[in-house]
């Protein structure tokens, strides 16, 4: 088993596969990839899309036979739209978790409707991914006081901090035991960091492909190999931390 | 050498601490099984924070062992005034081929005026200056490209073209054609690399790796497979190398 914890589906599949994954999946089927977290896109870029994107993500999951685990993204400006969207994705769609980007869909982690959704994560076990790395909205720091303050949800920075703020990153996730992280886009020498200072029973692979076709998991897949750890600590990346997240 | 082509490596450390501890010789071993032909090596952050004279030295000494293949860069934090302009013309007398500017390391706004002195004198001896950029608030790719039309006689070269977050800046930037403003490669998706190539041609693209905190070997591999080396000898080393050898150290 391996599980690709960040990628996305952007319209140019949809547009060239209608709801059929099969496509979607020759890349990471490539490199040996069974599973994957599946990330909004048009969601996150327009608004008025959120309700659509959530809709196909599920059903491009259910066609997949169990192999992708939709995620789904809220508007959090509007309290009411965003808990309804909420209910609607995890009882009706089947979500498994809830992403938001937060610089690009210009919505603070620091509000009162996020701390209502946080609630409701918490109440249903799913958890939260977060891109992150970027200021002013996508700190990790930001992340871990959100983290903070609601200690029973899992919170994922979907990126370690990327190529800038990975030092932040590992701050973050050992001071905080339910913040967890996703190795997708930090260096090689970031991610040997990463794997060495924090709780690796905490960390995740991912390649942030499908945003459009562009072979993104060989790339990350050797960005991990790069780093130069070892095979048992690779499989609890790819595998055993995924498995007992989703409990796949 | 890489057919006829030679790969020139814009941006590479050699240092003992942090996530950049790397030898020389092994710098050395990487570039020959990738085929690259020369690397410019730069201090590590310690010596680009605060001990430039230092990490200058060691470059300077270090190239000096292999002068075929190794450039050396030297560095000097803006916020030292004049002795930072002092030490940039001393490093470049002695044979430093690049400035290295990392403002969040060094702790300045890259668009302040504190720069102004190092930065002039760096055009007046067609000096290439390498600027690190990236998601701070202090090094956007759009800064650079004020501070590069601001600074017309100096010559920049941006490093990691503001990856990752700020790829959705390169286009506008990259639509400016600034004459004296070329775009370094490191951790740029390397699919994207044939889009900024579109717009701003390729000889204004330089290749880097940013060894060692990437791989050379896998940066290199990954870029060549979306823009061939033999198609693109401009990206890989004929700029670059024309840039490197317009120094005058001796002003």
């Amino acid at each position: 088993m391996i599980v690709d914890c960040h990628t996305h589906w952007a319209q140019c599949f949809a547009d060239r596969d209608g709801l059929d994954p099969a496509g979607w999946f020759r890349v990471p089927q490539q490199y040996g990839v069974t599973h994957a977290v599946m990330l909004p896109f048009t969601g996150l870029l327009h608004a008025g899309r959120i309700a659509q994107d959530n809709t196909d993500i599920a059903a491009v999951a259910k066609a997949s036979h169990g192999r992708v685990l939709p995620f789904c993204t809220l508007n959090t400006w509007y309290r009411d739209e965003a808990i309804s969207e909420l209910t609607r994705c995890l009882d009706d769609l089947g979500c498994r978790g809830i992403k938001f980007h937060p610089w690009l869909q210009g919505q603070s982690v620091s509000t009162a409707v996020m701390d209502e959704i946080c609630e409701v994560a918490a109440d249903r076990g799913v958890p939260i991914l977060f891109h992150d790395g970027t200021p002013p909205f996508s700190l990790p720091s930001q992340m871990a006081i959100l983290a903070k303050r609601h200690p029973s949800v899992t919170i994922i920075l979907g990126h370690c901090g990327m190529l800038e703020h990975w030092r932040e990153a590992i701050e973050a996730m050992n001071s905080t035991e339910n913040l967890w992280g996703c190795l997708c886009s930090p260096h090689p020498a970031a991610i040997r960091q990463l794997v060495r200072r924090c709780d690796a029973s905490r960390l995740l692979w991912g390649s942030d492909y499908g945003f459009s076709f562009a072979d993104m998991v060989g790339y990350r897949m050797e960005m991990l190999g790069a780093a130069d750890i070892s095979d048992e600590l690779q499989n609890r990346l790819l595998a055993e931390n995924p498995k007992r997240l989703f409990q796949l | 050498m890489n057919g006829e082509h030679m790969i020139i490596d814009c941006y590479c450390t050699i240092g003992d601490e942090r996530e950049t501890v790397q030898t020389s010789e092994r710098l050395l071993q990487q570039m020959r099984a990738s085929g690259v032909s020369r690397a410019v090596i730069a201090p590590q952050d310690r010596e680009i924070a605060v001990r430039n004279r230092d990490g200058n030295d060691r470059m300077l000494s270090i190239a000096s062992d292999h002068p075929a293949e190794l450039v050396p860069a030297c560095t000097a934090n803006p916020w030292f005034g004049n002795d930072a302009v002092n030490e940039m013309q001393r490093s470049v007398r002695a044979g430093a081929k690049m400035l290295v500017l990392a403002p969040a390391v060094q702790g300045f706004m890259l668009s302040d005026d504190l720069t102004d002195d190092l930065l002039n004198e760096a055009g007046k001896i067609r000096l290439p200056v390498y600027v690190h950029t990236g998601p701070q608030s202090h090094s956007a790719p759009s800064q650079l490209a004020l501070v590069a039309q601001k600074h017309q006689n100096t010559r920049f070269i941006m490093g990691h073209c503001g990856s990752t977050d700020h790829a959705w800046d390169m286009p506008s930037i990259l639509h400016l054609k600034l004459p004296n403003l070329w775009f370094e490669t490191s951790f740029v998706r390397p699919w994207v690399v044939t889009n900024y190539a579109a717009i701003a041609g390729d000889d204004r693209l330089i290749f880097g790796s940013s060894s060692p905190r990437n791989d050379l070997r896998m940066e290199l591999t990954h870029l060549k497979k979306h823009w061939p080396v033999a198609e693109h000898p401009a990206t890989y080393g004929q700029t670059l190398g024309d840039l490197l050898s317009e120094v005058i150290h001796d002003r």
